[in-house]
């Protein structure tokens, strides 16, 4: 009996982990394809791309910030870099030419909201539009098609990992290690659960915040290299609702939309496995693709009412308690 | 010092006293700087687009805008109440091929074509609705955060209207129904009139009545508001379905004047709906915003898309125009607040 109590607590805690494993079960009682190995591997990598943009989203979410800009900034990326690199530039120029853009972007969303103090909801939406529209002139509304070398960077092995799983290894140990066991990561939480209180204690909240917003665009730029060394191409919808798509991982796993509360390891990564094992595995299933949002939608309201409810519990047995 | 100056003024002429503070407070007044960027827009564009400043774009921009402004108005409600409803878009599709479907001549489902009209006006609005009671149950029964339970319904709804629909759109819809864009009862067209409906309305709510009270209570501090006894989740849920229903209304007109239900009507409009109601100066925080606001954040919003089209830009440089005047905006509003603070 005991046991079975701990092992309900401990399930309700990692809610969001149960629910990944809820959806890998019932998707392999539909299909046997669905949980071999070479599938969970093409899940790892298909989720890279998701996985890393939804990192730097997290950083901005924890400040109580927004960044609706950054499947823009995507776009904006793969264009220049396709760009460069059809234009004949080596691939070692063109990638952190390709990151500086990323990082270029998160400047100017931080100017506009650390030193002229417009709300990052409008900031993000203002460059969202500016991004896109700078993207189509840039590749004139034409898809551009990569050469073979890109794409040889994505279905190639270091020790046996696919690259784009490598690539998001580091990038989610770094970012974990940043978030975690730093001051900057500290002071990070601090500004998110109260901003002004953070400024008073001595705290350079100008100086975090645009340290958040560069992370993210970093993390946009990278999130979109991968995304390209897979496709190949880039189409003018390219990133399109990333953005939406990014967010929504962080918040499933578990980083408050208010600032202050979430972590990246292993909330963010479970959350973007969850989107990308729902979309794989109706894929695998064979399910009408018109069903996909639908099904996805669907799935995503479910685990988040489940959270809820798991927080409104807890809440309620804490007040029960200080009662008492 | 000031008052001084003021009273004695008022001393020598108090009506002339009285009309120049009258106009120094409307000029002073921050909430009002966006209606003068949009007056020196127009005036400017009246001069360099050519065929803004005629008749026949005149009607236009009033087209355009009347649904981009209704479905803004239902969202301040949301916003003030501390949300936000990503979920318009979808509600707008839905409705969209929920009308065509009850409305087509290809159904012909009831004989008479009035009661089809009632009929599928009316299951579009409910449709509007019953998606806004979800949000705000979903929001406020089980806690959920607006962005994530707006965001799935909005996945969710417009995945069900491109299934349901194939992709398909629905034509041939009746006469009547079509020509609502361009009939008008007593020389004022239905577009207009309907707009003119949902922001009086929408005005005496907020303003007139316990619920607008209750909402803005709601909004700037829950905790306080439900201490104070306010039902707090009976208004949370109202507002949004009155976004979803206003997001139904805006539907009708965007159908009608397509003379479709198309089940990805509606699709890009999400950011111009936010950015119409937070230009305005409504707060993403809750508490804070007028209707009037809202109205001018839209009208800023079309005449921004129409001018630019005139203009001959190209879609791309029309978008990155589009972000540079929306920061410019936002901007210009902020260091009014900030001068008088």
């Amino acid at each position: 009996m005991k046991i079975l109590r701990a092992i309900v607590r401990l399930m309700i805690r990692h809610a969001t982990v149960v629910l990944l494993l809820a959806v890998l079960l019932s998707f392999s009682l539909l299909s046997p394809k669905f949980l071999v190995s070479s599938n969970l591997v093409n899940i790892l990598i298909q989720s890279s791309s998701l996985a890393i943009l939804a990192i730097g989203m997290t950083f901005v979410l924890l400040t109580a910030g927004i960044d609706l800009s950054v499947g823009s900034a995507m776009f904006v990326v793969g264009v220049v870099s396709g760009k460069l690199v059809i234009s004949g530039l080596s691939l070692w120029w063109a990638i952190p030419l390709a990151l500086a853009v990323g990082m270029l972007f998160g400047l100017v969303n931080a100017f506009f909201i650390v030193r002229l103090r417009i709300i990052p909801f409008i900031v993000t939406l203002a460059t969202f539009y500016a991004g896109r529209g700078l993207g189509l002139l840039i590749s004139e509304t034409r898809a551009i098609n990569l050469p073979e070398s890109f794409l040889q960077i994505g279905s190639s092995r270091l020790l046996g990992i696919p690259m784009p799983v490598l690539i998001l290894l580091v990038v989610l140990l770094l970012a974990h290690f940043v978030l975690s066991g730093t001051q900057f990561g500290r002071q990070v939480y601090a500004i998110g659960h109260n901003s002004d209180k953070a400024r008073k204690a001595g705290i350079p909240v100008d100086r975090i915040l645009i340290g958040v917003y560069l992370i993210c665009g970093l993390c946009a730029a990278i999130g979109r290299l991968v995304a390209l060394a897979q496709l190949g191409a880039v189409s003018p919808t390219f990133g399109y609702q990333n953005e939406f798509m990014a967010i929504a991982a962080a918040v499933l796993g578990g980083t408050s939309l208010f600032g202050g509360k979430g972590n990246i390891l292993p909330g963010t990564l479970v959350g973007a496995l969850l989107i990308q094992a729902i979309q794989n595995g109706l894929v695998v299933i064979n399910a009408d693709p018109y069903l996909y949002p639908v099904v996805t939608g669907m799935v995503i309201f479910l685990i988040v009412m489940i959270d809820s409810l798991r927080h409104k519990s807890a809440q309620k047995a804490l007040r029960t308690k200080t009662a008492a | 010092m000031k008052s001084k100056t003021d009273s004695e003024a008022l001393k020598h002429n108090p009506e002339a006293g009285s009309s120049n503070k009258l106009i120094g407070n409307l000029l002073r007044n921050p909430e009002n700087t966006i209606v003068y960027v949009c007056l020196f827009y127009y005036l400017v564009m009246a001069f360099i687009a050519p065929g803004f400043f005629t008749v026949n774009n005149s009607w236009n921009i009033l087209f355009n805008l009347m649904p981009l402004m209704i479905v803004a108005v239902g969202q301040t409600f949301v916003m003030l109440g501390a949300g936000i409803d990503l979920s318009v878009t979808s509600v707008v599709a839905m409705a969209s091929i929920i009308g065509g479907y009850l409305l087509s001549d290809m159904t012909a489902l009831v004989e008479p074509v009035w009661l089809r009209m009632v009929m599928g006006l009316g299951a579009m609005v409910l449709a509007g609705g019953l998606i806004g009671f979800l949000n705000g149950l979903a929001v406020t029964r089980l806690g959920m955060p607006a962005f994530m339970v707006t965001l799935t319904t909005m996945i969710l709804f417009s995945g069900t209207a491109i299934w349901l629909t194939r992709s398909q759109n629905l034509y041939l819809l009746p006469e009547n129904f079509v020509n609502l864009t361009y009939s008008s009862l007593l020389f004022v067209p239905y577009p207009l009139l309907i707009g003119l409906i949902v922001i009086s309305a929408a005005w005496f709510l907020l303003n007139k009545t316990l619920f607008g009270e209750w909402l803005l209570a709601s909004g700037m501090n829950s905790k306080t508001a439900y201490l104070s006894g306010v039902p707090v989740s009976k208004t949370l849920v109202k507002a949004y379905v009155l976004s979803g229903c206003c997001a139904a209304v805006a539907s009708i007109l965007y159908t009608a004047r397509l003379e479709t239900g198309s089940p990805v009507m509606g699709q890009h409009i999400l950011l111009d709906v936010i950015g119409a109601v937070v230009i305005g100066g409504t707060s993403l925080f809750g508490g804070v915003g007028k209707i009037h606001w809202t109205v001018v954040g839209a009208v800023f919003m079309t005449l921004l898309d129409n001018s630019l089209n005139l203009l001959g830009l190209s879609y791309f440089l029309i978008m990155i125009v589009k972000g540079l005047v929306i920061l410019l905006a936002a901007l210009l509003n902020l260091m009014q607040v900030r001068k008088l603070t």
